[in-house]
């Protein structure tokens, strides 16, 4: 559905991207991380055509997009950083302009705008001037505009930005509900948020690819393994073990009467598991569950960006 | 066209929503006002000729106050990226923009024909000429505009864009005082690009060729340069 081939951009002598290359299939749902000035807000730019690359190619369903600019144009749907509201106008005129400008034909646009006030609850703000709405309704309103013509894109640059909690869940909901049958392009900091809406990863830095991985496979591939250890025993006796082995880095230690809770860090190649087991044991303490814990994107993410 | 259309109703809704355009529109039409009454109690004549002189030197001010948001307000809210993300052409877009603008003026023109019915229930006017003066008077506003909205391009700071407009427009108006002793190729140029001599003919009855085509060909320039401007986003 997105094929992007080579493309740079120079914002004068300041390279912004550098030869980046990907693809996107039909009904792929993508995560695009990176630090604040990564570069993806420029490459959803270059996507949508509001910038042009300075050199590369970019194909939206095999066309490209400047050459056929409209016609891609008509397959994106678009929510960039900040939501582009018309303060004066009232929710449903907001959308109807929408509508007209994304060729959304005359006689369906009514029922179009009907269809996208109900999937994105605007139902009791649809008369109110957009100025007087709250961020999460304004959040809202720019998601529905960006999916009042049906679009087989979807980009959506920091959909979350500045919302409070409920607000997040509620566009979060939203985005779950919309997402069906299209391609989606999601930035965002809250990487919690890409692990639950996004299938694959771009980690973008400094302006290149750094990661391009289904979260799976990224997740799997942890650099360091995590494990908790509950143990019913002396603590003074079961710290001495976590603490004589140098493979292993302590985390927390927590106890509740002689039952304890010991997070540990190893690294993935760890192999001298049965000696710590043995220790265990040696110190006559009862080992009652061992616990691998699943890293999240966040540690995975903070992880390889350190390390590169 | 339905595109066009629809950024015409739009810049229309949001200039009535604006409280500036009823201030502008309020503030216009008294200062017409005004300058009508003590004009034709001046000259004791049943003609519109003077005002639409006042009304050419006031619309320099009025012009750029309407115009100075038209794309400036669009790159300062980001609804800029809204617009040129969608299946819009440039053309469209300037063309929309233009005419939203275009009409709102129209409306204050249309205010002013209380003016005619005066002095016609009052006189005997050469209708010819007050034709012609008005036909001049929205031309030259039509040409305005199009400066207005091709300076607002260039920027997100909307009081910059005013300042821009108001200097392209004093420069077209007051043109002539710079070249008062010169003569020759320059003194034809200035002559030419100078807005009031070509609106004066229009006032007096004349319209020429040459006129209309100033205007017509000045608007297209600034469209043109628009479209140019709006292209070239980075």
């Amino acid at each position: 559905m997105i094929n992007v081939q080579k493309i740079n951009k120079y914002f004068g002598d300041f390279r912004a991207l550098n030869d980046i290359s990907f693809e996107i299939g039909k009904g792929e749902i993508v995560g695009f991380l990176g630090q604040n000035g990564a570069g993806k807000t420029t490459l959803m730019r270059i996507l949508t055509s509001y910038y042009l690359a300075t050199s590369g190619k970019v194909e939206i369903d095999g066309q490209d997009i400047v050459k056929h600019s409209l016609l891609c144009r008509k397959k994106i749907g678009y929510l960039p950083e900040n939501p582009p509201l018309y303060m004066n106008l009232t929710v449903r005129d907001y959308l109807k302009y929408s509508a007209s400008l994304k060729d959304v034909e005359i006689k369906k646009q009514k029922l179009q705008v009907d269809k996208v006030i109900d999937s994105c609850s605007l139902k009791d703000v649809q008369n109110k001037n957009i100025s007087i709405l709250s961020k999460g309704y304004k959040q809202r309103v720019g998601i529905a505009q960006s999916i009042i013509n049906d679009p087989q894109v979807l980009i959506l640059d920091e959909p979350t930005i500045g919302l409070d909690p409920l607000q997040i869940l509620q566009v979060r909901q939203l985005i779950k509900r919309i997402e069906d049958k299209r391609t989606v392009i999601i930035s965002t900091h809250i990487l919690s948020e890409i692990e639950q809406i996004a299938r694959r990863v771009l980690v973008i830095k400094n302006g290149e690819i750094l990661i391009d991985r289904p979260i799976s496979a990224l997740l799997d591939e942890g650099h360091l393994l995590r494990f908790v250890f509950v143990i019913k025993g002396d603590k003074a006796a079961i710290e001495k073990v976590f603490s004589s082995s140098k493979e292993i880095i302590k985390e927390s230690f927590e106890s509740t009467n002689d039952v304890h809770s010991v997070k540990v860090q190893v690294l993935q190649d760890w192999t001298s598991h049965n000696e710590l087991i043995q220790k265990i044991m040696r110190e006559k303490a009862e080992l009652v569950e061992i616990r691998k814990l699943k890293p999240s994107l966040e540690e995975v993410f903070i992880n390889r960006v350190e390390r590169e | 066209m339905g595109k066009i259309l629809a950024i015409i109703k739009k810049e229309l809704l949001v200039y009535f929503k604006s409280p500036i355009a009823y201030i502008v529109l309020i503030i216009t039409i008294s200062v017409f006002n005004t300058f009508f009454f003590t004009i034709i109690d001046q000259n004791k004549e049943s003609t519109l000729r003077d005002i639409f002189l006042v009304m050419e030197f006031l619309f320099m001010f009025i012009i750029p106050l309407l115009t100075m948001k038209v794309f400036s307000e669009e790159k300062f809210s980001g609804t800029i990226e809204f617009l040129m993300t969608t299946p819009t052409s440039n053309t469209q877009i300037v063309l929309g923009k233009y005419i939203g603008s275009v009409l709102f003026f129209t409306a204050i023109i249309i205010f002013t024909f209380v003016y005619y019915l005066i002095i016609e229930i009052f006189g005997a006017p050469d209708r010819l000429e007050v034709f012609t003066g008005y036909l001049g008077i929205w031309l030259e506003g039509a040409f305005f505009i199009a400066v207005g909205v091709l300076t607002s391009s260039w920027t997100r700071n909307q009081i910059v864009s005013a300042i821009t407009s108001y200097v392209i427009l004093f420069l077209l108006y007051f043109s002539m005082i710079y070249v008062k002793y010169l003569g020759g190729i320059s003194y034809d140029i200035v002559h030419y690009l100078n807005t009031s001599a070509h609106l004066k003919n229009f006032a007096q009855g004349s319209v020429s060729v040459s006129d209309i085509v100033y205007y017509l060909s000045g608007i297209l320039l600034c469209l043109l340069l628009t479209r140019v401007s709006i292209e070239n986003r980075i």
